[in-house]
């Protein structure tokens, strides 16, 4: 099933660090946000598959948005 | 009878109570992988130092629904006996009996074993397993006359230490015991705490939950914050209550316990020069760093699955119980928010009212900023922090291993909140706010009219960041030193040698107004 990766801090997209049909575990960095002055980079929440990176570097985006979909 | 009959019924009598609710509510127990009452009991207790207060009590019979019927020890072991070579006072909930309910008797059992732990100062743990009050004994006015022990809970607090585990159901008024305990237990997929159980929340509001999606351990360890650690089973909760106990005193008349040490206090670690990385905007695992530093690399984490941005611990340098504050980048890059100043302020009292030593590792970029915070009530929850580090008045170290910005570096114990020693990595960044975002405030009119604002921005930043720097602190003395981070072992264990007879008086009060 599908599942939502959200930004669990408010702040601009740095680096995109994976893209469609690379395969993560669980805590491997999905993208990088910078916030407070860091790259704080958004883990993914279980193994699966990248299937769409739903935001561009230089993007803001607010707590709880969705920055990728993992299958 | 004579004196032999008498005695042989004696005996009978024990082994009945001794027999709690029967082989097939023993059985019962066991299936839903739940050691019994007196499994429990033998685990958590030296061999053979078990005194058991009120193994021949029996229900009230004040309750028609109550005749004829059986409860052993009324479905509660209490006594006395030593952990680890130190007395200890326990309440033990039996499930097997009416579900572990509390009944007339047992609450006079349970007053008996509080007053053990308080009037002789010893530590207080409750094995909470338990549909609450028993319903039967308890419906009507005569309610009127119930709920001291919350009050004397509150009393007992920060004199003895008081450990809650919930290690089954804990429901209603049961749920208070643990919030009113200094340290929460909470046995993954068997244990539940909620206000009102499933049932209830049905009737009263309608929302249809299961007791573990309510108040289950994940809930509570990852999400509430309510309790303080998720265990795997029945086993691992009572070693785990016995290590908590080995950091702290009896009470708050003793010291903590001193171990011997074999790790050397001068050690210097090579390891410590290489966590940290060379860029500032990156993130490491500041829990590598303290496991370089404490004795042994033995760390008994406090509510790590929570306001995971910052790390309480307990430990031990050189022997001597410590407690640990520390920032942790890895997580919304150390910056702190509503529940970590909660859990900080929770563990620096929690520390000082025993005597445990305060070490704070500071890499904290600042609070976290904007109306979400705001509306969470975040400058209330940071000025909690405030408040228990000032208020502590055990020795507090101060380490600045990287940034120290703004009000992070004031909630974790810079130089105005009396730290019996503060010092730097070289690494670090002291500051009101960061180079960027200073720059931005200060050079707002210069960058803006500059012919390449970009550039002028930049060489600003530069500029700025040459400020920051901890000889600057060093060199005003506003810091004690800057150190090698090899050398941060020795360093501490000196400080908290040297801050053991810390003497701080404070202007008398009733108590404070602190902002929860």
């Amino acid at each position: 099933m599908a599942e939502d990766v959200k930004a669990h801090i408010t702040g601009v997209v740095f680096q995109i660090t994976s893209k469609a049909g690379d395969v993560l575990a669980a805590g491997d960095p999905v993208i990088v946000l910078e916030s407070m002055k860091m790259e704080i980079p958004v883990e993914a929440p279980r193994a699966g598959t990248v299937r769409e990176i739903t935001v561009a570097e230089g993007q803001t985006v607010q707590e709880g948005d969705t920055v990728a979909v993992l299958d | 009878m004579g004196m032999k009959d008498l005695v042989e019924d004696l005996k009978a009598r024990r082994q009945r109570a001794l027999a709690m609710g029967g082989p097939e509510a023993i059985a019962k127990q066991h299936a839903d992988r739940k050691l019994t009452v007196r499994e429990r009991v033998d685990r958590l207790f030296d061999p053979g130092s078990f005194n058991e207060i009120g193994l021949l009590a029996t229900h009230a019979n004040i309750a028609p629904a109550m005749r004829g019927k059986e409860t052993p020890a009324d479905g509660a072991v209490t006594g006395f006996g030593k952990i680890n070579g130190r007395h200890a006072s326990v309440i033990a909930y039996d499930f097997t009996v009416m579900a572990g309910s509390m009944g007339r008797t047992a609450e006079v059992k349970c007053n008996r074993a509080r007053e053990i732990a308080l009037t002789k100062r010893m530590p207080m743990i409750w094995l909470i397993d338990s549909a609450g009050a028993r319903i039967q004994e308890a419906i009507g006015s005569t309610f009127a006359q119930s709920g001291f022990l919350f009050r004397e809970e509150s009393i007992m607090s920060g004199v003895v230490p008081m450990v809650a585990a919930m290690m089954g159901p804990g429901a209603a008024g049961t749920a208070y015991i643990p919030a009113l305990s200094d340290f929460v237990l909470m046995v993954k997929g068997t244990s539940h705490m909620a206000l009102g159980g499933p049932p209830l929340v049905k009737a009263i509001v309608g929302e249809d939950i299961t007791a573990e999606e309510l108040g289950g351990s994940k809930v509570h360890t990852e999400v509430s914050g309510v309790a303080d650690l998720e265990v795997a089973d029945d086993a691992a909760c009572i070693d785990a209550i016995k290590e908590y106990l080995s950091f702290f005193p009896s009470s708050n008349l003793e010291q903590p316990p001193v171990v011997p040490c074999e790790d050397p206090a001068d050690r210097m670690d090579e390891a410590l020069l290489s966590i940290v990385p060379d860029s500032a905007r990156r993130a490491y695992d500041m829990k590598t760093v303290i496991a370089h530093i404490v004795d042994g690399g033995r760390v008994f984490e406090i509510k790590p699955g929570w306001a995971k941005n910052l790390i309480t611990a307990l430990a031990r340098m050189g022997g001597r119980p410590v407690g640990i504050v520390a920032n942790q980048p890895m997580v919304l890059g150390g910056a702190l928010d509503v529940d970590s100043a909660d859990k900080a302020a929770r563990f620096i009292m929690l520390c000082d009212a025993f005597h445990i030593p305060l070490l704070f590792l500071q890499d904290v970029p600042g609070f976290l900023v904007g109306s979400k915070v705001e509306r969470q009530g975040i400058i209330r929850h940071g000025a909690k922090m405030l408040y228990a580090v000032s208020e502590a008045t055990v020795p507090k170290i101060t380490v600045v291993v990287r940034k120290a910005y703004g009000a992070g570096y004031f909630v974790m114990c810079g130089k105005a909140y009396e730290p019996d020693l503060i010092v730097a990595w070289p690494t670090a960044e002291i500051s009101v706010m960061g180079p960027e975002g200073g720059t931005n405030i200060i050079f707002r009119k210069e960058i803006a009219a500059a012919d390449n604002p970009d550039e002028e921005r930049a060489r600003r930043v530069e500029a700025f960041r040459t400020l920051i720097n901890p000889y600057i602190a060093a060199g005003g003395a506003f810091i004690d030193d800057v150190i090698d981070p090899r050398e941060t072992r020795p360093v501490i264990v000196r400080a908290l040698d040297m801050a053991r007879t810390k003497q701080v008086q404070r202007p008398w009060k009733k108590h404070g107004v602190m902002p929860v």
